[in-house]
């Protein structure tokens, strides 16, 4: 059953506004980028054919790759017990994992840092201790850039390899034990097969997490050698301020990401999903015990960098408790600005730009659903293939164009970047939403004398509303986290909560960054609380 | 003048299928439509309701055309196999939905006599979600019932529910077209469904009508093997083995026209002598017995056990048909 063209003509027209402004938004600093690299086209030759830029790219696919294998290795033991037992404090660790989408990288740098630091607490406590027999050295190396993605990925894949896990049925394994297979062998032959499509699909999210990442390879990594594209980006601009050489690396990055984006949005497989309600089992004997150990080694995981951070928001790095860094929130601090004008600032944008990539992902993720087309959903894709770092170089490209320059136009442009960064994630939460809606329903309703504009507005939008509030949560959450394009676009002009943070994490400042990380964190996780909040009975399921 | 026509309509779906037929529907009939899997049913009513629109032909109710009109100013209503009830509103807001009074209160009477009328009174505030397979079907039915369309056209609406209820539901349906009045099309691949609410049978196949009729003259009197097989259960075998004389065409006849070691005088019946009986189950009401004659099976429906291995048929003459064997 299909619908007439004119339609789905209807669909697209209301998807073509939204997607003309993405267009703009994303062609602006990109088309500034590529101005100002084809410029000078001997830097562009030069980048290209550059060893250390293929150096460069081997190092970020390398550190990518490693990244997103450990996070899924790691978290595949972990999703194949929690989707087999019930047991006490399971649903918590799922909900706990859950919240870590919305967990801000600076959070994770800054909790690395007191946590693992060379003088942090876990360190300090192995002193006492072993009577300093024993030192971690973690940070300012190779493995603290892969332990600090793996810390950010790890929930992902446990959440979604569990998810799909619980969503499919268990009878193939029943079938597979019952005709003589061991445990081994069911899993090798049963369970594996079917659940490759969403390993590869939490490899490849991960992965694309990490190959545009900056603040954890400037922060913990601490050494050029570690430099991923996106870093070398930021030196050229900011430390070399060689924006010609930083855009035609922008550019090289931005062909690689297409490429990669291209290859695994082709190679995804979806999971299958069974209608047969999945039993928990009650574990016990050595299965009790192992779920002891495997949630004691989740929440040993996670949750001290966390603690770190909320324990050094209220005492001093000896002991002492103190509240000076809540009382100096209001006062002028790193930059322009103080902590309670960055919290400001982060609400603000946070909440301006998830409220516009809600809306326009609502039309763009529902004309790609009745038009039964990739394109759409790949054109809108396309501002991932953009680290956010070379999004703020190109905006602030763009900027120089504008022949004022003030405060507030600062904030139009910080505002537009952090869209464009939070809308594809918008439309990919929107989407699954938009496709499970049948057909038939705008049919029925069109049956009944109503135009498709009518069905659309009273029958498929408010199906819609728990999506939307999933993807502004999701939205939210990403700007109030991100620090790269801010960093590039404000001038100094504007601190948002996590550019504090990372300007006080570079002035060892790390009591007032863990007082801010605080609202980050409560801000963070009463964001995802609304995501995940019970929309009523409205919802397609 | 018949109430919809559809005037050599052609639809064609290239390298898979085509659709090409004429039909005619009076006003205040329930017509069904059954034939297999792919016979071109749904995309008939997709035609007539405006999902899908033809290659060529018309389509008029009530001598207006309505080929190229939108889908909402067709005034057709469509019940689907899986409800399509909007999740998003209660039950009493699905059934006003398309209600074209505009009075609130008399909205809301109607709502209550539709309710009424379906069986389930006091389901108004309900959700969606609460409703059993059966219910959400009836709702369904209710709210399409509600826009007062020109002709409803049901899709398999029963299919998705079980053999008690879809009985007890069909009855409900038949009930409903006879009180309204409203003409329906409707679409099934379950014969005993076919035949038990409609007025008029249509049998498809490959996109074209191959038999229509009321249904005892369907069951009786089929015009193809086709037919005489989709509409109900039965025996060929060739005329040959009845008459002695040479032909080349079978003769088709229902296992409840058979039985089995009778005594019945020869200008009535035509005898099978040394039948073998190949198995025999009892199924409350009759033993289903499958014989061998000459190498062709013979299915008889007899009210007692076969005496023995080796059997003689009685087969009444006047319910034999002959026809060619064109099912090969």
């Amino acid at each position: 059953m299909h619908l007439e063209t004119a339609d789905t003509g209807f669909y697209l027209r209301k998807a073509l506004p939204a997607l003309v402004l993405t267009a703009l938004v994303f062609l602006l600093p990109v088309g500034a980028v590529f101005l100002r690299a084809f410029s000078d086209g001997h830097e562009l030759v030069s980048t290209f054919t550059d060893s250390y830029t293929w150096r460069l790219l081997g190092f970020t696919l390398l550190e990518s790759s490693i990244s997103a294998l450990v996070s899924v290795l790691l978290a595949l033991p972990f999703a194949l017990f929690f989707s087999r037992y019930d047991f006490f404090g399971r649903r918590a660790l799922l909900t706990i994992s859950d919240a870590a989408f919305a967990l801000p990288a600076v959070l994770a740098v800054l909790g690395f840092v007191i946590w693992y630091g060379n003088n942090g607490l876990l360190n300090n406590a192995l002193e006492i201790l072993t009577a300093g027999r024993i030192q971690l050295k973690v940070l300012y190396s190779f493995k603290a850039i892969i332990l600090a993605h793996v810390y950010l990925n790890f929930p992902v894949a446990f959440s979604l390899i569990t998810g799909a896990l619980l969503s499919m049925s268990d009878q193939e394994e029943l079938a597979s034990r019952l005709l003589g297979a061991s445990e081994m062998r069911t899993f090798l032959r049963v369970t594996l097969p079917k659940i490759r499509g969403t390993l590869a699909s939490a490899f490849t999210l991960i992965f694309l997490f990490c190959f545009p990442s900056f603040l954890i390879v400037m922060s913990l990594g601490g050494n050029p050698r570690f430099y991923t594209m996106e870093a070398e980006i930021y030196k050229r601009t900011y430390t070399d301020a060689n924006p010609a050489s930083a855009s035609a690396l922008a550019i090289f990055s931005f062909l690689i990401m297409t490429v990669l984006l291209i290859v695994t949005g082709h190679g995804r497989q979806g999971t299958r999903v069974s209608r047969r309600k999945k039993h928990l089992k009650k574990p016990e004997g050595r299965s009790h015990a192992l779920s002891v150990v495997l949630s004691l080694l989740i929440v040993l995981f996670i949750a001290p960098p966390m603690i770190a951070i909320l324990y050094r928001a209220f005492f001093t790095r000896e002991g002492v408790f103190t509240l000076k860094a809540w009382t100096d929130m209001a006062r002028r601090s790193t930059g322009a600005g103080t902590g309670l004008m960055a919290v400001a600032n982060s609400l603000v944008i946070a909440l301006l730009s998830s409220l516009a990539a809600m809306v326009l992902a609502s039309s763009i993720a529902m004309g790609a659903a009745r038009r039964k087309t990739g394109f759409l959903a790949l054109l809108t894709s396309l501002p991932m293939a953009v680290g956010s770092v070379s999004m703020g170089l190109g905006f602030s490209f763009a900027a120089l164009y504008v022949p004022f320059r003030n405060t507030f136009f600062s904030y139009v442009m910080v505002f537009l970047a952090h869209l464009v960064v939070v809308l594809p994630f918008a439309v990919r939460t929107i989407l699954p939403g938009a496709r499970r809606i049948p057909l038939q329903l705008s049919l029925c309703a069109m049956t009944m004398g109503k135009s498709t504009s009518e069905a659309y507005r009273k029958i498929e939008y408010p199906l819609l509303c728990s999506y939307r509030r999933r993807a502004f949560a999701f939205s939210f959450a990403l700007s109030l986290g991100e620090v790269n394009a801010t960093l590039a676009l404000g001038e100094g002009r504007i601190n948002t909560i996590p550019v504090l943070i990372y300007k006080m994490i570079n002035q060892y400042n790390y009591q007032s960054a863990s007082a801010l990380s605080v609202i980050l964190l409560s801000i963070a996780l009463a964001v995802f609380a609304l995501g995940e909040s019970k929309g009523g009975a409205n919802g397609v399921s | 003048m018949a109430f919809l026509e559809c005037r050599d309509l052609k639809r064609v779906f290239p390298g898979k299928f085509a659709l090409s037929l004429s039909l005619e529907v009076s006003r205040g009939e329930l017509l069904c439509l059954i034939g297999p899997s792919g016979s071109g049913k749904s995309t008939l009513l997709s035609l007539i309701c405006g999902i899908d629109r033809p290659d060529s032909g018309r389509i008029l109710i009530d001598g207006r055309d309505i080929t190229d009109l939108e889908i909402r100013k067709r005034n057709i209503g469509m019940v689907f196999q899986d409800y399509s009830l909007f999740p998003s509103m209660s039950v009493g807001e699905n059934i006003r939905y398309g209600m074209k009074e505009t009075d609130k209160a008399e909205r809301k009477q109607k709502t209550a006599e539709l309710l009424d009328l379906v069986g389930l009174p006091g389901y108004e505030k309900r959700s969606v979600h609460e409703l059993s397979g059966g219910e959400a079907q009836r709702i369904a039915l209710a709210r399409a019932i509600a826009a007062r369309p020109d002709i409803l056209l049901l899709d398999e609406p029963l299919s998705s529910l079980d053999a008690p209820l879809r009985r007890r539901l069909r009855t409900v349906i038949r009930q409903i077209h006879d009180e309204t009045g409203i003409t329906m099309m409707y679409v099934t691949h379950d014969r005993e469904e076919a035949f038990a609410v409609a007025d008029r049978i249509v049998v498809m196949k490959g996109g074209r009508i191959c038999a229509c009729g009321d249904p005892e003259s369907i069951y009786r009197r089929p015009s193809d093997l086709f037919t005489a097989f989709f509409t109900g259960d039965g025996s060929a075998i060739p005329m040959s083995y009845l008459t002695g004389s040479e032909t080349v065409s079978v003769a088709f006849f229902r296992p409840e026209d058979i039985e089995i070691d009778a005594r019945h005088s020869s200008d009535k019946y035509y005898t099978l002598k040394d039948a073998v009986v190949e198995s025999c189950e009892f199924t409350g009401s009759l033993y289903i017995v499958r014989l061998s004659y000459k190498g062709s099976k013979i299915l008889v429906h007899s009210n007692h056990k076969p005496s023995g291995h080796s059997v003689t048929l009685c087969i009444l003459r006047d319910r034999i048909l002959e026809m060619k064997d064109d099912l090969q």
